[in-house]
C-alpha cells in the first residue's frame, strides 16, 4: 500500500493495485459518519467498436449498451441488490457517462459488507432474456423523459452540431431504436469485455479505517479468478478538426428558448497533468468572461438577453474536448453575436490580470470547499483517475497558471470554425 | 454530534453549530413571514433584488466580484416555502481559512456580506433603485415562466397547488406573474421594510467555527445591531408565531385534473392529505409509511410500478413535513395511466390492509437511518432540519428521530397509511388534437 499525504487539505490517500489488476484508491475522512464508494469501469457510451483478446474483427454494438448493461447489473439470481444494500443500512445507484461506468453506494455503518455488496453484484453479471425484456420497457420510458427535457435536448443537439462522427454525439442511452437490438448475448460480450478488474478502479472516501477497508478488498478478491486482462482496442471514427454544422434547432414543450454556444477542442488528445492543465486554464477563461462577475453577465441582463440560469462548461477527456455557454434567452441570434463581439474584444485585448486572479481564486475556494462532501470527492477523483490525472492537485495546478498561457488559450480554443450553436425553441 | 446552540433576543434567534471536520463555513440568515397573498409576490422578489447590490456594494457585479474574491464564496439568495410561511434567506459558504494560505478574516467578511444583503440593500429615498427593479421584475418574470420547462417538476408544483388550493400553503413560492406589473421600487420598498420589521430572524452558522456561548452570543450581538429599531426586548415575547400546521382532511370528492402539453411522456402525480404534521407523535409512523409506499428502491411503488410492470422509469412518494401531503410521482406511457393508476392505488390499499412484509419494515428503517445519519455530515441539511423543527414546533434531534422511527411497529405504519386520504389525481400528458386548456377534468 502506498500512503500519499495533501497536508494543507488535511487529506490523505492510500493507494494499491492489486494482483487481479484492479486499482484502489482510498481517502478516509476522520470524523465523517458517511462513507461514499465507487467502482468504474472505463467503460461508457463512447466505446461502441472495439475488439478484445483474440477477436480479429472489430465490433459495432448498438447505441446505449453500456447504460443497458448498468441497468441490467442491478439484477441477480438470489434477489434484488437495492434490497440487500438497504438491509446493510446502504443506498445504492449507478450511472453511465460518455467514458465510465459506475456503481456506488452510500452508507453510514457496515462499510465492509457494503463493499463486499458492491465487488459482488458487480462481479456476478445475472442477464437472462427475460429481465433484458422487461427492462427495454424501463429505458423506453428512461429516453423518453430526456426527450422533453430542454437542458438535456439543447446539450446533445450541440454535440451532434459539433461532432460529425465521434460517438459522443450519441445519447448515452441511446434511442427507442437502438435498444430494441439489444440482447443477452451482446451484454455479456459487453460484460466480458469491459468488466475485468484489470479496466476498473475503485476509489471510497469518508469515515472509515483504510487499513480494514483495504484488508476486506483484497481478500473479496482474493477469492474470485478472472483470467488475463483482455487486451481493448478501441476504434475511433475520423473527425474532421472544425465543428461539423453550425447550427442545429429543436423545438419543445417550453416557454422561452434556449441557446448553447459550443467550441470543439482542436487539441484533444491529452490525458494526466496536461489535460488537467487545460482544463482548468480553460475554465478559469470562460469564468472570466462569461461568470456572474464578468461585466459581460450583468451587460446580457440589463439586455434582457439571458437570466441566471447562464453558465459556462468545458469537457476534456483524452478524445475529445469542448466548451460551451448559454441558457435561456429570448433572442438566440442576439446572444450568439454578443458573445462573438466579447471574444473578439478578449481576443484582441486579452483577459486582464485582476479578472485572471479572481477566477483562480474562486476555483481554489470551491476546490476546497468541496472536499467536505464524499460523494464530490469520490466522483470527482474517479473521473480525474481515469484520464490518468491526479483530482488532489487541482490547487497545485491553478497556482501554476499563468495569464499569459490564459490569454494564448483563449486566443486558439475560440475560432469560428470550432463552432456551433444549438437552440430549442417553443413548440 | 453536539446540538445547535441557540441564542435568542426578541424575534431575533442565532443558531450555531461547531463542527471542527468541515473545511467550510456557512451562514444562512432566514427570514420567516406569513404567505399572504396581497404580498406573496412582492415578498418573493425581495431576496433577488437584495443581490442587485448593497449600501457598500452598489451593483449586482460590485457583489459578485467581492464573493469571487473571498475565495470564490458560494453567495445565494432565495425564497423558499415551508408551510404557510414564507422563507427569505441569504446565504454565504467560504472555505475555513486554514485550509488556504492567506485568507484569514474570510468568515468575517462572509457574515458582513450576508447581513449587509438583507439589512442594507441598496436603495435611495424613492426605495429600491428603478434599474434594480426593472432588471428583478424581468429576470423573476422568467424564473415563474421557467417552472413550465421541467416537466417532472412542474407536475409536482401543479399536484401540490391543487392539493392545497385554497389554502395559504396553496399560494405560489414564486407568486404571480400578473402581480409584477403593480410593482415598483417604492412598493417594493415598503414590502422589505414591514419584512424586516416584523418577521422572526434566523440566523445559522455552521463550520469549523469555536465552540463556546461567549462566541455565539458575540455574534449574536453583532446580528442585533442591526436591527436596532425592533430587535429590543419590547418585543421579546410580545407574539410567538404558532408552529406551522398540517392540511386538514378535506371532504368530498376526489379532484381529477388533466393538462395537455406536447410531451413525449406523461406525469401521474398523486396527492394525499394525512392531516400528520412534523409536531405530531404519529410523524415518525408517517415516515416509516411513505418509506414503505415510495421512499426508495425496494418499495412498493419502485418494485411494482417500475420493476414488474416495467411500466415507469421513476415511481415514488414523498411527504412535505410541515403539510403532511404526500405526493406519488410517476412518468409514464400517456395511454397506460389508467393502469399505472390502478397499480398504484393497489399499493396504498395493501398498506392500508396491513400487507407489508418484516423485510419491508426494516429495509425502510435501515434506509431511513442511513439518511438521517448521512445528515450529520451535510451542514446545510442540519440546519435545514433544525429550522424545520422550528417551525413545525418541535425540534426533533436525529437521534431522536431515529428512536422514534426503530420503535414504530407495523400497527402505527397501518394506520399512518389509513389517514392517506387520496385529494388529487394530476395527469400531464400529451397535446389533444384539439388543443385544451389547463384544468380540464380527466
Amino acid at each position: 500500500m502506498q500512503e500519499m499525504r495533501y497536508d494543507q487539505l488535511r487529506q490523505m490517500v492510500c493507494r494499491e493495485r492489486l494482483n487481479n489488476g484492479l486499482e484502489v484508491f482510498l481517502l478516509p475522512k476522520p470524523g465523517f459518519q458517511q462513507v461514499f464508494a465507487a467502482f468504474t469501469t472505463r467503460y461508457g457510451s463512447i466505446d461502441r467498436t472495439f475488439r478484445a483478446g483474440p477477436d480479429e474483427d472489430f465490433t459495432t454494438v448498438p447505441d446505449g449498451i453500456a447504460h443497458f448493461l448498468e441497468h441490467k447489473m442491478f439484477e441477480s439470481e438470489d434477489g434484488d441488490v437495492f434490497a440487500t444494500f438497504a438491509k446493510q443500512g446502504a443506498s445504492a445507484n449507478a450511472f453511465t457517462t460518455f467514458d465510465q461506468t459506475t456503481y456506488l453506494f452510500s452508507c453510514t455503518g457496515e462499510v465492509a459488507a457494503n463493499t463486499e455488496t458492491l465487488l459482488d453484484f458487480v462481479q456476478t453479471p445475472y442477464v437472462t432474456d427475460e429481465n433484458v425484456e422487461k427492462e427495454k420497457g424501463i429505458i423506453d420510458q428512461e429516453i423518453r423523459m430526456y426527450d422533453d427535457n430542454p437542458d438535456w435536448r439543447s446539450y446533445f443537439g450541440l454535440l451532434k452540431a459539433l461532432y460529425a462522427h465521434h460517438p459522443v454525439r450519441i445519447d448515452i442511452a441511446g434511442t427507442v431504436e437502438s435498444i430494441q437490438r439489444i440482447d443477452k448475448d451482446l451484454l455479456h460480450r459487453c460484460y466480458r469485455t469491459f468488466y475485468h478488474p484489470g479496466n476498473m478502479i475503485f476509489v471510497a472516501a469518508g469515515g472509515f479505517d483504510a487499513d480494514q477497508l483495504l484488508e476486506v478488498i483484497r481478500a473479496n478478491q482474493a477469492k474470485k479468478s478472472f483470467g488475463p486482462a483482455p487486451d481493448i482496442e478501441r476504434k475511433w471514427p475520423d473527425e474532421p478538426a472544425g465543428a461539423a454544422s453550425p447550427r442545429t434547432e429543436a423545438s419543445l414543450s417550453v416557454s422561452q428558448p434556449r441557446c448553447l454556444i459550443g467550441w470543439k477542442d482542436r487539441k484533444a488528445g491529452l490525458k494526466g497533468r496536461p489535460l488537467m492543465e487545460q482544463e482548468l486554464l480553460t475554465g478559469v477563461i470562460l469564468d472570466a468572461l462569461f461568470g456572474r462577475s464578468s461585466p459581460l453577465y450583468h451587460a446580457l441582463i440589463d439586455e434582457g438577453l439571458i437570466d441566471q440560469q447562464f453558465s459556462w462548461e468545458y469537457e476534456v477527456t483524452p478524445s475529445y474536448g469542448h466548451s460551451l455557454v448559454g441558457g435561456n434567452t429570448p433572442q438566440p441570434d442576439a446572444l450568439v453575436e454578443r458573445v462573438e463581439e466579447e471574444l473578439a474584444r478578449a481576443a484582441s485585448n486579452g483577459i486582464g490580470e485582476e479578472a485572471f486572479e479572481r477566477s483562480r481564486r474562486k476555483a481554489l475556494g470551491r476546490f476546497v470547499t468541496s472536499l467536505d462532501s464524499p460523494s464530490h470527492v469520490t466522483r470527482s477523483f474517479t473521473s480525474y483517475r481515469l484520464k490518468e490525472a491526479d483530482w488532489l492537485a487541482t490547487g497545485e495546478v491553478l497556482e501554476s497558471l499563468t495569464l499569459e498561457a490564459a490569454n494564448e488559450r483563449l486566443r486558439e480554443h475560440f475560432s469560428s470554425s470550432q463552432r456551433a450553436v444549438s437552440i430549442v425553441w417553443p413548440k | 454530534m453536539s446540538d445547535f446552540q441557540s441564542i435568542h433576543q426578541g424575534r431575533l434567534a442565532v443558531h450555531v453549530l461547531a463542527e471542527p471536520r468541515f473545511q467550510t463555513r456557512h451562514v444562512s440568515v432566514r427570514l420567516v413571514q406569513p404567505l399572504r397573498r396581497e404580498t406573496v409576490t412582492g415578498v418573493a422578489v425581495l431576496p433577488y433584488l437584495w443581490m442587485e447590490g448593497t449600501g457598500r456594494l452598489p451593483t449586482a457585479d460590485a457583489v459578485w466580484r467581492k464573493a469571487d474574491e473571498l475565495y470564490g464564496a458560494v453567495l445565494r439568495s432565495g425564497i423558499g416555502k415551508r408551510g404557510d410561511r414564507h422563507v427569505l434567506e441569504s446565504y454565504v459558504a467560504v472555505p475555513d481559512e486554514v485550509s488556504l494560505a492567506g485568507a484569514s478574516g474570510l468568515f468575517d467578511e462572509a457574515v458582513d456580506l450576508a447581513l449587509d444583503l438583507v439589512t442594507d440593500p441598496a436603495h435611495s429615498a424613492q426605495g429600491f433603485p428603478g434599474r434594480h427593479v426593472a432588471r428583478e421584475k424581468m429576470l423573476h418574470r422568467r424564473r415563474i415562466e421557467a417552472v413550465f420547462d421541467d416537466k417532472v417538476a412542474y407536475a409536482f408544483e401543479r399536484c401540490v397547488e391543487e392539493v392545497c388550493r385554497g389554502e395559504a400553503a396553496g399560494l405560489p413560492r414564486l407568486g404571480y406573474v400578473e402581480d409584477l406589473d403593480r410593482l415598483d421600487g417604492l412598493k417594493l420598498w415598503s414590502i422589505h421594510e414591514e419584512v424586516l420589521q416584523t418577521a422572526d430572524v434566523h440566523v445559522y452558522v455552521v463550520g469549523a467555527v469555536p465552540e463556546d456561548r461567549g462566541w455565539a452570543e458575540a455574534l449574536c450581538e453583532r446580528v442585533s445591531q442591526r436591527w436596532p429599531v425592533t430587535a429590543g426586548a419590547a418585543d421579546l415575547g410580545q407574539r410567538r408565531p404558532a408552529a406551522v400546521q398540517a392540511l386538514p382532511e378535506r371532504g368530498g370528492e376526489v379532484q381529477r385534473i388533466t393538462d395537455r402539453q406536447n410531451v413525449n411522456q406523461g406525469k401521474l402525480d398523486l396527492g394525499f392529505r394525512t392531516g400528520v404534521g412534523y409536531d405530531s407523535d404519529e410523524y415518525p409512523a408517517m415516515l416509516m409509511c411513505n418509506g414503505v409506499l415510495g421512499g426508495f428502491p425496494h418499495s412498493k411503488l419502485f418494485v411494482n410500478v417500475r420493476e414488474k410492470a416495467s411500466l415507469a422509469y421513476y415511481a415514488s412518494s414523498r411527504l412535505d413535513a410541515l403539510t403532511g401531503v404526500v405526493v406519488v410521482q410517476t412518468g409514464i406511457q400517456v395511454d397506460l395511466h389508467e393502469r399505472a393508476m390502478d397499480i398504484i392505488m393497489q399499493q396504498v390499499k395493501a398498506l392500508q390492509d396491513g400487507d407489508i412484509t418484516d423485510d419491508e419494515m426494516e429495509l425502510t428503517k435501515q434506509s431511513l437511518r442511513n439518511q438521517y445519519l448521512q445528515l450529520m455530515d451535510q451542514p446545510v441539511s442540519l440546519a435545514e432540519m433544525h429550522f424545520v423543527g422550528l417551525l413545525g414546533g418541535r425540534v426533533r434531534s436525529i437521534p431522536e428521530v431515529l428512536a422514534a422511527v426503530d420503535a414504530v411497529g407495523k400497527a402505527d405504519v397501518v394506520r399512518a397509511a389509513q389517514r392517506l386520504r387520496l385529494d388529487t389525481v394530476y395527469f400531464l400528458r400529451d397535446a389533444a388534437e384539439v388543443r385544451a386548456s389547463a384544468g380540464d377534468a380527466v
